[in-house]
């Protein structure tokens, strides 16, 4: 059983004009490659910030976290870039796409970032198996919110990531919508063998994953398995 | 990751940007900034080389030399050996004879091929319609200047006898290039046959020969010549460059020139205040794209891989485009001002001037823009969840010093003095520093006015309270536009002013040399009687300066320095009881009545400076046939060269020239209907000649006519670029505005309501701008016209205008610029947020 993602003790805060202030305190728990975790709570209980934690987008005030074994407390900012680069795809709430370019480029980005020769056949490819074959050239602003999302979810896969973290992938989206965007992710998760770290809302999408991590103002108050 | 994968992507990135128009005012600003400096480069270069083929043309030569001796084989075949075509031609004094009538003439002795500029003028009849002569006098003839004619009383095809040999005169000269030499230019002209010099047997071992050596070639082959000639010259020796050799127009152009640069400097600058907040807003718009990259594996390295080729690419693109436009704007220039008198064909656009001005386009690019550019790799790849993430401030050192570096370079290429420019630079940030601070202590008073005005209004006056920090630079940038709007308008009234003045209507246009003194009440009386009103009468005694402070003047001067020719000639002096009108004495006392008789001189500033004497340093003059005279500086003064009046370097209290041979000179203002009397004058006193300026003035004063057409170009390029910062501010923050907007009409806000609140923001900060434009228009106007364009400093009451006017320009440019607020649907406006 292989630990792809490791939190240990982690804890990080703000200086604030008013003091400080505490948005994580003694994080730990571990994820085991392939396996789906589902990070849920109230609104300000620290789960985006614990994402952007795990994903190596900010660096924890104590702790440490490591991922696919390397320890991202010691990377600088463009080792953990690299890193991400390599190991890690990302879904946003907000889809994140870049307005300039078409479905097609925004899939071919990651892979032309790390040099891939092959990125217009890859992404050509990954937005066929998401069903947007049709739409290859159009803008974000020409496509439905579902659809910029599964976009985003080819440009997540599309670069074979150990792990896909999501941040609320169904949050700006209708309940149907939401629902077949939830399926695609885990029929992608599946052929990929990725490791899926989600936060979300969403009660159904949370009860599909393997663990889900309960947090309250900072720290985790409970840790449930799927039966 | 490759660079041609960099590269694939950015151009990518740069093509999407520029079709949502993200760059449109960007590449505007920056095809402005090259077109004003192409422009006006390419304008004055190729005026400046016209100048010059032009003095080229009343040199005869490129390169002139000329000697009272033969010079050296070697350096006439040296050279030859570097390509220069050289021809050599004589002049001396020497007396001709018609029957009983002798006359002393200037005899101009030329061969074949002369000369290498331009040609020779010739006309079939005295004052006849003149025309370029094929070639030169044959041997046999003669061709003179019409005042011969008179002063000899013979006529075309007679033969008159000069020495040993009878020539026949076949034509009138109209105009044969000038070697410079004074004499020559006083006595009646006449040109012959290099072939008839030997029998003519005239040149005798004293004779007073002036050897002329012309040149001509190409530029770089002059100059290494030029180089290589100069440390071998003798001090009688005098080597004339065309560009020394300009016309007497010089001064009015060069103002001009130095006026045009100023103004596209304008221009530049502004459109870099444009760029530098296009480039902010568009680092702004940015930072999402920047964080995304991060966030998929993009290190800092690459980020600017991404983002600076877009930036040297659009630098290009906007700079080639800005240099078409400065191509084109100046040959519509030269189509204006194709009555200009310029005679020579116009030398074709230059290319250093075109490439100086793409390197204008790039430093104004980098300089302004490069700080925010640098910003996106700072950009944290967390922004992606929380987008409130900015990346730190800017430094403040490298956002200005930058800038200021930028204008440094800029500022420095036209004024050519880099401590001035430093020194005005730091000067401006100091000032702008505080008048930052002065706007910060206005905004901060406007805001009590808030309670006295209607909802829409106070909330209007209150965003601008809101982003102090915005607002102030608004002013700023607003401030500077129309400050440098006022500073052309300005500089362009007080200077045709100051032209106009100089050459008024009736500027003298007639000089008469050569009057005797027992002629001169007679003359005084005969102008008088034509009711011609002369400047004053001066006397002329020739002399030439020998020696200062018992040093021979030799070991003074350098070789091959003349001081404006005036070291190696004779020299015209004069004396006068009063300083003539348009001197200023700079140092020293004008004399008194009791130093009449005294060895004292007035000394001209400059040809004092390149002597190395002041007040109380002895010079030592000769006047010929063993007359010398020791006399002491006793003041300095300034001459007004191209005044028109007679002008002198030397001037002597009233009686200590008293025993000297001298002649009289003056100028007066004839009009066209007094010709008869200007021919009556060479009968009455056949002895005067009378030289007619009237040509070149109408040339002065067409050339400064059409300059100021000019000058009206440059206001175009300022006024555009003025047009461009405005927008660019309005766009920066049209985003939050439409946002605000749209909420606010949720709210129930009418659109009138938030139109008003738009008019009252605007026009204060109008009405802000145009103050600060006032005080610094007025600071920058006194520096100028004290250091750069020698005019008096003036206060200039009428720049009060500027409030109101920066109140209605930048309300109403604010009014018009954020009309989409109220015209999107709010719905609309809040959905795509």
């Amino acid at each position: 059983m292989t630990m792809i993602v490791t939190a240990e003790l982690v804890g990080k805060q703000v200086e604030m004009a008013a003091g400080r202030l505490i948005i994580l305190e003694e994080v730990s728990f571990a994820v085991v490659q392939g396996e789906a975790l589902a990070i849920v709570g109230a609104s300000g209980s620290g789960k985006s910030t614990l994402l952007g934690l795990l994903a190596g987008l900010d660096l924890p005030s104590s702790g440490r976290i490591t991922l696919a074994g390397e320890d991202l407390t010691a990377l600088d900012e463009d080792g953990r870039a690299r890193l991400r680069g390599e190991k890690v795809g990302f879904v946003f709430q907000n889809f994140q796409l870049l307005d300039g370019l078409t479905a097609l480029e925004n899939v071919m980005l990651p892979l032309e970032l790390s040099g891939r020769a092959d990125a217009r056949a890859q992404a050509e490819a990954l937005l066929q198996r998401v069903g947007l074959g049709a739409r290859l050239t159009h803008y974000p602003k020409q496509l439905s919110g579902g659809e910029q999302q599964r976009v985003a979810m080819a440009r997540a896969f599309v670069t074979r990531p150990a792990v896909l973290f999501a941040d609320e992938p169904t949050g700006n989206l209708d309940t149907r919508t939401g629902a077949l965007i939830i399926d695609l992710l885990f029929d992608l998760n599946k052929e990929h063998g990725t490791t899926l770290i989600l936060v979300t809302h969403d009660e159904r999408l949370a009860g599909l994953c393997d663990h889900r991590l309960r947090l309250e103002a900072g720290r985790i108050v409970a840790e449930e398995t799927q039966a | 990751m490759a660079v041609k994968r960099h590269l694939a992507l950015a151009l990518r990135l740069l093509w999407r940007d520029f079709r949502a128009g993200e760059l449109h005012m960007l590449l505007a600003a920056l095809v402005i900034a090259v077109g004003a400096s192409s422009a006006i480069s390419l304008f004055t270069d190729r005026l400046q080389r016209a100048m010059t083929e032009q003095s080229a043309e009343l040199m005869g030569a490129d390169l002139l030399l000329r000697a009272p001796r033969p010079v050296s084989e070697h350096w006439l075949m040296q050279a030859e050996q570097w390509g220069l075509q050289q021809q050599e031609a004589l002049e001396f004094p020497s007396m001709v004879r018609f029957g009983e009538g002798l006359q002393l003439s200037g005899i101009k002795v030329v061969a074949a091929g002369y000369p290498l500029r331009g040609s020779l003028r010739i006309s079939d009849e005295a004052y006849g319609a003149e025309r370029a002569a094929d070639g030169i006098p044959p041997s046999g003839e003669a061709w003179v200047e019409a005042r011969l004619l008179a002063l000899l009383g013979v006529a075309i095809g007679e033969r008159i006898t000069l020495g040993e040999i009878e020539l026949q005169i076949s034509q009138i000269v109209a105009f044969a290039p000038s070697g410079g030499d004074n004499f020559a230019a006083l006595a009646p002209r006449l040109l012959v046959n290099r072939a008839d010099l030997e029998r003519a047997g005239i040149l005798g071992a004293g004779s007073r020969v002036s050897y002329q050596y012309l040149f001509a070639g190409e530029p770089a082959a002059l100059q290494r010549y030029q180089g290589w000639l100069k440390p071998q010259l003798e001090a009688s020796h005098r080597l004339v460059d065309v560009r020394e050799a300009r016309p007497n127009v010089g001064a009015a152009l060069e103002r001009a020139e130095r006026y045009l640069g100023l103004g596209s400097l304008a221009a530049v600058l502004l459109a870099g205040v444009a760029i530098a907040m296009a480039a902010r807003r568009y680092s702004e718009r940015h930072l999402d794209v920047s964080a995304m990259l991060r966030c998929l594996g993009a290190a800092q390295r690459d980020i600017l891989m991404l983002y600076l080729p877009q930036w040297l690419l659009l630098g290009l693109l906007g700079s080639t485009l800005g240099l078409v436009v400065g191509a084109l704007a100046q040959v519509g220039l030269f189509a204006l001002l194709h009555e200009l008198l310029l005679p020579v064909r116009l030398p074709s656009p230059g290319v250093a001037p075109a490439l100086l001005s793409l390197l204008t386009g790039m430093v104004v690019l980098l300089g302004f823009a490069l700080p925010p550019i640098l910003r996106l790799r700072e950009v944290s790849a967390l922004r992606v969840l929380r987008r409130e993430l900015s990346p730190l401030p800017l430094r403040a050192w490298l956002v200005y010093g930058l800038a200021l570096a930028a204008m440094s370079l800029l500022i420095t290429r036209h004024t050519g003095e880099p401590m001035l420019t430093l020194g005005v630079l730091f000067g401006t940030s100091f000032a702008l520093a505080l008048l930052g601070l002065f706007a910060w202590f206005l905004l901060r008073l406007s805001r009590h006015m808030r309670q006295r005005v209607g909802m829409a209004w106070a909330y209007g006056l209150g965003q601008l309270w809101r982003r102090p920090l915005a607002s102030v630079m608004q002013i700023l940038a607003f401030g500077l536009t129309l400050t440098a709007m006022a500073l052309v308008v300005l500089l362009r009234n007080d200077l045709l002013d100051s032209w106009l003045q100089q050459l008024p209507a009736q500027a003298p246009n007639h000089f008469v040399v050569n009057i005797l003194p027992d002629e001169l009440s007679r003359f005084a009386d005969f102008l008088q009687a034509g009711q011609i009103d002369n400047s004053q009468l001066y006397p002329l005694v020739r002399g030439r300066l020998s020696g200062v402070n018992g040093r021979m003047l030799a070991d003074v001067i350098k070789p091959g320095d003349n001081a404006g020719g005036a070291l190696n000639r004779e020299l015209n002096l004069t004396w006068s009881a009063d300083l003539p009108i348009d001197n200023t004495l700079l140092s020293g006392t004008w004399w008194r009545e009791e130093d009449r008789a005294q060895p004292l001189i007035s000394l001209e500033a400059k040809l004092a400076e390149r002597l190395g004497v002041g007040l109380g340093d002895v010079l030592h003059f000769n006047f010929g046939a063993g007359d010398e005279l020791d006399v002491r500086v006793a003041s300095l003064r300034t001459v007004q060269w191209d005044s028109l009046r007679p002008n002198f370097f030397v001037i002597f209290p009233p009686e200590t020239l008293a025993n000297f041979p001298s002649t009289w000179m003056t100028s007066f203002y004839a009009s066209a209907a007094q010709a008869p009397l200007m021919a009556q004058m060479v009968r009455e006193f056949p002895a005067v000649t009378v030289i007619d300026l009237g040509q070149i003035l109408a040339q002065v004063r067409q050339i400064m006519g059409q300059v100021s057409l000019a000058v009206e170009y440059v206001l175009i390029f300022v006024l555009l670029a003025g047009f461009v910062v405005l927008y660019t501010a309005l766009q920066t923050s049209l985003g939050e505005r439409l946002h605000e907007g749209a909420l606010l009409r949720t709210l129930g806000a009418s659109r009138q309501q938030l139109r008003s609140a738009h008019l009252a923001e605007f026009a204060m900060l109008g009405l802000l701008a145009g103050l600060f434009a006032l005080i610094a228009t007025e600071c920058i106007a006194w520096l100028l016209y004290v250091r750069v364009f020698n005019l008096p400093p003036a206060l200039h009451w009428e720049l009060g205008l500027l409030l109101p006017l920066g109140a209605l320009l930048i309300g109403l440019a604010g009014y018009w610029g954020t009309r989409k607020v109220v015209q999107q649907s709010p719905l609309r406006v809040l959905q795509s947020l």
